[in-house]
């Protein structure tokens, strides 16, 4: 329980409140500073609630109605949860689902897979550590948009890096239109945002071992562990707080990018790397957006299963640690 | 006998220690090549970007045989082009909206992370700020946009300032009240015997100590907005107003055979990013790990 509070703590250092517990008696006599408090919290907590909680509940609001925008207004009309038995019906919406979870299967595990991999790898400090460390975090900082681009031209079909690759050493027949199939450029996506984003999670599981105690694993050297040993049965089951966050975010992300799907296939084609947050931005504002109530049902819709599935992520993994 | 002991043993050591490098030496070739990989498609953008359309189209794979600066020089000076507008949009809204929410930040951490301003239910506050960490942005933004059409925000750099700053808040706050938690209270309680008041306090004791943590949230927020596309499509599609992704995004539309141009301007919408990052790498590792929270 100490190592996980340990490890944790480098992931969610605390914001003080143990202080606050100590000093709060000594305030209980004397007013509270209110006007102080006003004003730092005031201004920040308006401004959230106007730009961000009055959005995600009018979004709600809005799953109920069908608005459509005519002539510069928005016309709206009550449909109550007419929108949400649209989605059980609808064909794109479902294959959009596929997909998404597809990815957010696939893509978390092979991230955390190597992403755990390296991390340990750079942990021992194998020669070039820090150069390794720079540059596999280089991605994580460039748009979405710009990756994107990028692998369009990758997967080109006549000039692409891929395929140029493919033909010179001699595998004509794996030379595909990746992005221009049906079957494959979910795969493309899925491959894509892997290699975007998969030195944030080798970052974060790193520092989640270097939180690790050292007399931990020093005390595991000294009881005679090998190396391998010490990794599989100290770092790692230490490592397991930081595991479950990292591939909490890494599948939430999964969930919610748009970036980079929609510089790469755009959703397409004929929907075949469709996501779900593609395809509520195309019925919300691609070219014949007619109605804006049901591409928020989608989007609550949505938020409910990704809440309903990282809660499932963290209790079966949480479950595991306590046998 | 010991002496014959001895050599084995020896033998054994250099033994192993072969094998520990020639393991060592595959690793090595190993986790370079994979880095190869993270870093090729970087380099070959770079290098498309100083050849002609023709030369890629001719043999994809080549080094340029000459650089030729055409097409960032088309790029800056074209008024057809009109890059330098997109650039300074992005600039514009990344600077105001860096500005609008380092300032509700900032507060909004030292009223969250210092005991003396602790009340009953503000823990309840601090969750609920944290709680849209989970919130995607699909979850918000048709109502946002709606929101911004109603009050005639539409098509101004303006709302993706106003909402850009709204997004950090959450991780913002949260950075700067764990930094102002960690000071400690006797700065305060010696400025306040010199008469300061709690706003002075804030300004001209705290504010200064909590550079560190400021630098990381603005680093932090800057590669965020810099980057952003999804409000930067939805908000804004006049022409003249696109940030760089939007543009982008619409430039490769356009001109999507001229795949040089297209790659000066990647290059030149990922330089800002990757040049702070070539000076300030610990610092971004630091803000992005820090960042990363649990809803």
């Amino acid at each position: 329980m100490e190592a996980k509070a340990v490890a944790s703590t480098k992931l969610s250092p605390q914001t003080g409140e143990s202080g606050t517990r100590r000093r709060r008696r000594g305030w209980v006599h004397s007013s509270k500073p209110w006007g102080a408090i006003a004003l730092f919290i005031g201004p920040v907590m308006v401004y959230y609630g106007v730009f961000i909680i009055y959005p995600v509940l009018a979004t709600f609001y809005y799953s109920l109605l069908n608005m459509t925008p005519t002539g510069g207004r928005i016309v709206t009309t009550f449909i109550g949860l007419g929108n949400f038995q649209r989605l059980l019906n609808d064909g794109i919406f479902i294959q959009a689902v596929k997909n998404t979870l597809r990815w957010g299967v696939v893509g978390p595990a092979l991230e955390m897979l190597t992403a755990t991999t390296l991390a340990v790898l750079v942990y021992f400090k194998v020669p070039l550590h820090r150069f390794y460390r720079t540059a596999w975090f280089t991605p994580v900082l460039v748009s979405g948009v710009i990756v994107g681009l990028v692998f369009r031209w990758v997967f080109n079909v006549d000039w692409g890096l891929l395929n140029v690759a493919l033909r010179a050493i001699g595998l004509d027949r794996l030379a595909l239109n990746w992005l221009g199939r049906r079957d494959t450029p979910l795969w493309c996506v899925i491959f894509v945002h892997y290699w975007a984003t998969f030195g944030y999670s080798f970052i974060l599981l790193l520092a989640g071992l270097t939180a690790i105690p050292e007399e931990l694993i020093e005390a595991a050297y000294i009881d005679g562990a090998s190396t391998p040993q010490t990794v599989m049965k100290v770092m790692l089951p230490m490592l397991r707080p930081t595991f479950v966050t990292v591939l909490i975010l890494s599948f939430m992300g999964k969930m919610r990018t748009f970036n980079v799907v929609w510089a790469l296939t755009g959703g397409g084609p004929m929907h075949s790397s469709e996501t779900v947050a593609t395809y509520v931005h195309t019925l919300a504002f691609g070219q014949q957006s007619l109605d804006l109530g049901y591409p928020s049902a989608i989007a609550v819709g949505w938020f409910a299963v990704v809440l309903v599935s990282v809660g499932l992520i963290n209790r079966w993994l949480s479950r595991r640690v306590e046998q | 006998m010991i002496t014959a002991q001895r050599v084995g043993a020896k033998r054994r050591n250099t033994w192993a220690k072969w094998q520990r490098r020639i393991g060592l030496a595959l690793l090595t070739i190993a986790l370079l090549s994979f880095t190869l990989l993270v870093i090729v498609p970087f380099v070959w953008m770079v290098l498309m970007s100083v050849r002609t359309t023709g030369e890629i189209l001719n043999d994809p794979y080549g080094l340029p045989r000459a650089v030729r600066w055409q097409n960032y020089v088309k790029l800056v000076t074209d008024p057809q082009v009109r890059f330098y507008r997109y650039f300074g949009n992005s600039v514009f809204v990344s600077f105001f909206a860096l500005l609008l929410n380092t300032v509700l930040v900032t507060m909004g951490g030292y009223g969250f992370g210092r005991s003396r301003y602790h009340f009953r239910g503000r823990g309840a506050l601090f969750t609920v700020l944290l709680l849209s960490l989970m919130l995607p942005g699909q979850a918000m933004y048709i109502a946002q946009f709606v929101m911004m059409s109603r009050y005639g925000l539409l098509n101004t750099r303006w709302s993706l300032v106003l909402l850009y700053a709204a997004e950090a808040v959450p991780v913002s706050t949260y950075l700067m009240a764990t930094y102002f938690s960690q000071l400690p209270s006797e700065l305060e309680d010696a400025a306040r015997m010199d008469g300061c008041n709690d706003f002075g306090i804030f300004w001209r004791v705290m504010l200064p100590l909590s550079r560190p943590a400021l630098a990381t949230v603005i680093l932090l927020n800057f590669m965020n907005f810099w980057n952003e596309l999804m409000l930067a499509l939805t908000m804004v599609t006049h022409p003249d107003l696109r940030t760089l992704p939007s543009a982008i995004m619409y430039f490769v539309g356009e001109h999507g055979s001229d795949y040089a141009m297209a790659a000066a301007s990647l290059v030149v919408a990922m330089l800002p990013i990757v040049l702070l990052y070539l000076f300030l790498s610990e610092r971004f590792i630091e803000g992005l790990t820090a960042g990363a929270i649990k809803g």
